[in-house]
């Protein structure tokens, strides 16, 4: 009797406790599957349909816009879309890649700093990142414009044509982009060497003569989990960059985010932006993935993807 | 010796970088006092373009919007990630899968395919049912969405750090659940709350590509403003306007490590 | 706690005071950017005891996507070109005219009484007229060719970098009559060589970008670029408020032609205010608003009764032009259909690669 009235109670417990989870994430779940879920899935669907005249989707559905986005079209095919998709790449690693190689001794630095400094160093790598985007590109065109002493300077080195500036270009796209994503490289790598083991680096010191063999088997191993985390967090949103190719590539440096927005900023065709976003999707969940199973190999755990 | 002359490369390397990060903004400011209109010639100290910005009437509708987007967005984000990342605390040891994909939704999304996908979503709800037309409620919703995930996450954490023996002693001392909530709950995650408010109203000030997307005719917000006078052609009022921004920005720093520095002592 | 639930209701109806403001009497222009006179707008104002909420764009297409992503129904008066005009109509974006709203129409010369893009000029009332010519820096080619070769041919300018237009209809437009084919070329194989043409220009170090008219003109001035493509009405206005920069700066019809566009004012379907807008129409259609206008913008005006009140400077070129130079000015043809997919797709090649 007393068992049944237990198991009875235990019962009516879990009950209320789904009630009450229920009621504390339901208004946030919701607002998100109403006001993301759904528009997203809206997207998606949008990728499916026709093209209508003047740019907006109609029925029915078709693959059009796929196949458009592949640079199949009313000519045949032609290699423009493959040319920012892989543009995008380029850029994405390049960009990548020069956020590591500024971030990793900046990172290092600021730890074997002294303990009152390090908080107000990070604050200071991360400070440009709280204005907004548009300000921090538009800075860099009044830098790099004709004219400017950096351009002049580049000018003389020969880097480009006489009365030309660095912007607009691609390499300004490139420098736009590592501005805007170093700090957050900067931050996880700075947690990774705040953790290292100085015992490990030193038994490496001790084993292998060369300090290039003791970074090498010793600290860089224990700085992988940070650097993967800010891989992901620089990669990704880079690869959809919109504001800083726009501002600074002056046409030449176009990349898929700008494919996207065109489509519908520019009114022209919204399911091949959709169609567009779609296979922006997929790279960022295949990146998230791919990071995930990286991470996991090396033992890291999970939370160090997010 | 080597090692020392690793840390003063190190230390030159650091500078340089902080050159790179701080020279855009410098000029930027620098410029913004210019008498001339040209961002190559300083031509001398002027305050001109800032008397312009007062004159200007869509600048200064464009800040309140931006403002009270920010602060109206960060309110409802409050609230309502408060409810979740408390949710998540409480039933951590159950599977959460779902929830968490939700959560992390609004973060790994590219800002650009979140933009499209809630403009494309408003305009045929506006077409269907004439709700939702693109202005500043389209924007509120739009970043509320963006900024529940980080609110959740950041209280959630604060609760994960807390001593569980605390919750023990708060049941035995309030009766109500609300009474818990209120005198035990809500001021013990203070400091997660004012840290999420802050930082959801920053992030609301920074966005530029989801309010482009979702703004309407009277609801442009100082980046939508300035992105447009950068197309048009910029005249020096834009350096005026972004200097005072940066200067915002600037003081926001000041005032977090000051904040900082007392929470540490 | 209790001061943020002040907060938060305080801010709440704020909102809501916001939403009741917009029912109060106004009127929301989509206008070309730096397209009108504040007095003008302030005196109209004053008239009809009305707020008029003023918003801009630098290109057809993006005023076109404005409009089809809830713009429809937010705007009072869009001001587009002619060759934009029969697919706001098609698309039913737009709504006809109640012309016995605006006597004035009876302002407006004959020549626009039934013109191309709108035949029998149900929808649309002409607001100004202009050119797309060439710009370029007198200092830096002392010798320019009156010639888009200035653009196209590396060895007329190899050293410059310039710009074209963001408008790829019009840029397409201009690589068709540097080629030959003429401005107003529609011709698949004419835009094919055009789009090839503008490939190789574009990718040549001295290019400097695709720029909407009116950022052209402050990139010149600046020194960003050496020569470009923009309006005459902005380069005669830039030129007035600031002679300085402009001293050098030239702007010539090029001898293989151009366009020629009229801008005019429409209602959308679902103004908010279709009342107000025809008053507005009515307004600016007013002989001595309509010559206000034109000696605000520097843009020939289709008004026939502002003839008089007209400055001197509009009535010579590059405002008005001799029967010999109108004679290589063109209207960008308006495209449907698999003619518009597919101009639209070489446009995309053209950028993206």
């Amino acid at each position: 009797m007393a068992e049944t009235l237990q198991i009875a109670f235990r019962g009516k417990a879990v009950v209320s406790e789904s009630r009450h989870l229920l009621l504390s994430v339901s208004p946030g779940a919701i607002w998100i599957v109403v006001f993301l879920v759904l528009p997203s899935l809206y997207l998606m669907a949008v990728a499916f349909m026709t093209n209508g005249p003047y740019g907006l989707p109609q029925m029915p559905l078709t693959l059009d816009a796929f196949e458009q986005l592949a640079g199949f079209g009313f000519l045949g095919w032609s290699p423009g879309n493959l040319y920012t998709l892989l543009r995008s790449l380029w850029q994405t690693f390049l960009a990548t890649v020069l956020v590591v190689i500024v971030a990793y001794p900046i990172a290092y630095y600021i730890t074997t700093c002294r303990e009152k400094w390090r908080a107000i160093m990070l604050l200071l790598v991360v400070v440009p990142s709280w204005t907004n985007q548009v300000i921090r590109t538009f800075g860099w065109m009044n830098l790099l414009a004709p004219g400017t002493p950096l351009s002049d300077a580049a000018q003389m080195l020969g880097l480009i044509p006489p009365n030309m500036g660095l912007y607009p270009s691609n390499f300004a796209v490139t420098l736009g982009l590592v501005y805007n994503f170093l700090p957050f490289m900067v931050l996880p790598l700075y947690a990774a060497f705040e953790k290292l083991d100085t015992a490990q680096v030193q038994a490496a010191q001790d084993l292998y003569a060369s300090p290039v063999r003791a970074f090498w088997h010793a600290v860089f191993p224990q700085t992988l989990p940070g650097l993967l985390a800010g891989t992901v967090l620089v990669a990704i949103p880079a690869f959809g960059m919109y504001v800083i190719p726009e501002l600074l590539g002056g046409g030449k440096g176009m990349m898929l985010g700008n494919l996207v927005a065109n489509q519908f900023a520019g009114g022209s065709n919204w399911p091949l932006g959709a169609a567009g976003a779609i296979l922006m999707l997929i790279a960022t969940f295949i990146g998230l993935f791919a990071m995930r199973r990286i991470g996991k190999r090396l033992g890291g755990g999970e939370e160090v993807v997010i | 010796m080597k090692k020392r002359t690793l840390q003063r490369g190190l230390s030159g390397f650091w500078w340089l970088t902080l050159v790179f990060l701080y020279l855009p903004l410098a000029v930027v400011v620098f410029f913004s006092f210019n008498a001339a209109n040209s961002a190559a010639r300083f031509t001398g100290f002027s305050l001109r373009w800032y008397e312009r910005l007062l004159g200007n009437e869509q600048i200064i509708s464009a800040f309140w919007n931006s403002l009270v987007l920010a602060i109206v967005s960060s309110v409802i984000a409050l609230a309502i990630g408060c409810l979740i990342g408390y949710g998540m605390y409480r039933h951590r040891h159950r599977k959460l899968g779902w929830l968490i994909v939700l959560i992390y939704l609004p973060i790994v999304l590219p800002d650009i395919v979140f933009g499209i996908s809630e403009m494309a979503f408003f305009v045929s709800v506006h077409r269907h049912t004439g709700l939702l037309q693109p202005g500043l409620l389209t924007m509120i919703i739009s970043h509320v969405t963006f900024q529940i995930p980080f609110v959740a996450l950041i209280v959630y954490s604060r609760l994960v750090g807390l001593d569980p023996t605390l919750f023990e002693a708060a049941k035995d001392l309030y009766a109500t659940p609300v009474k818990r909530a209120w005198h035990f709950l809500l001021p013990t995650i203070k400091p997660a709350l004012i840290s999420a408010f802050f930082l959801s109203f920053t992030l609301s000030i920074d966005d530029f590509v989801i309010s482009f997307f979702t703004s309407g005719p009277e609801s442009a917000t100082l980046p939508i403003y300035i992105w447009g006078a950068i197309k048009k052609g910029v005249t020096p009022e834009i350096n005026a306007i972004a200097a005072l921004m940066i200067g915002a920005v600037a003081l926001a720093a000041m005032l977090s490590l000051l904040f900082n520095r007392q929470g540490q002592r | 706690m209790k001061t943020t639930t002040t907060m938060a209701a305080v801010l709440g109806s704020l909102l809501l005071v916001g939403g009741a403001q917009a029912q109060e009497k106004k009127l929301y222009l989509f206008n070309w950017t730096q397209y009108m006179d504040p007095e003008i707008i302030a005196a109209f104002e004053e008239k009809y005891d009305v707020d008029v909420v003023q918003n801009y764009y630098n290109s057809l297409p993006e005023m076109f996507a404005k409009l089809n992503t809830g713009g429809v129904s937010q705007y009072d008066i869009i001001v587009p070109s002619n060759y934009y005009v029969p697919r706001l109509i098609e698309t039913g974006l737009v709504q006809e005219l109640d012309k016995s709203r605006i006597p004035n129409l009876d302002n407006v010369m004959e020549q626009f009484d039934d013109p191309s893009y709108d035949p029998g000029a149900a929808y649309t009332a002409p607001y100004q007229w202009g050119v797309s010519g060439l710009v370029y820096n007198a200092a830096t080619f002392p010798d320019a060719p009156s010639s888009w070769s200035l653009m196209f041919d590396p060895e007329v300018n190899p050293s410059h970098p310039f710009a074209l237009m963001g408008d790829g209809q019009v840029t397409m437009g201009i690589g068709c009559a540097y080629l030959g084919h003429g401005y107003d070329c529609s011709d698949v194989d004419a835009w094919k060589e055009s789009a090839k043409l503008l490939l190789d220009t574009k990718n040549r170090e001295r290019f400097s970008g695709f720029v909407d008219g009116t950022p052209a003109l402050q990139q010149l001035a600046r020194g960003v670029t050496h020569a470009a493509v923009t309006y005459n009405g902005d380069y005669l206005f830039y030129k007035d408020e600031n002679p300085e920069s402009f001293a050098d700066i030239e702007f010539v019809i090029p001898e293989e032609g151009t366009e020629k566009w009229v801008d005019v004012m429409m209602i959308p379907a679902k103004a908010p205010n279709p009342d107000m807008a025809h008053n507005f129409i009515n307004f600016i259609l007013d002989a001595e608003v309509g010559a206000q206008l034109s000696n605000y913008n520097y843009y020939a005006s289709p008004n026939e009764a502002a003839k008089p009140h007209l400055d001197e400077v509009l009535t010579k070129p590059p405002v008005q032009f001799s029967d010999e130079v109108m004679q290589r000015l063109h209207f960008t043809p308006s495209l449907k259909g698999d003619k518009l997919q597919t101009f639209t797709q070489l446009w995309n090649e053209v950028q993206s690669r």
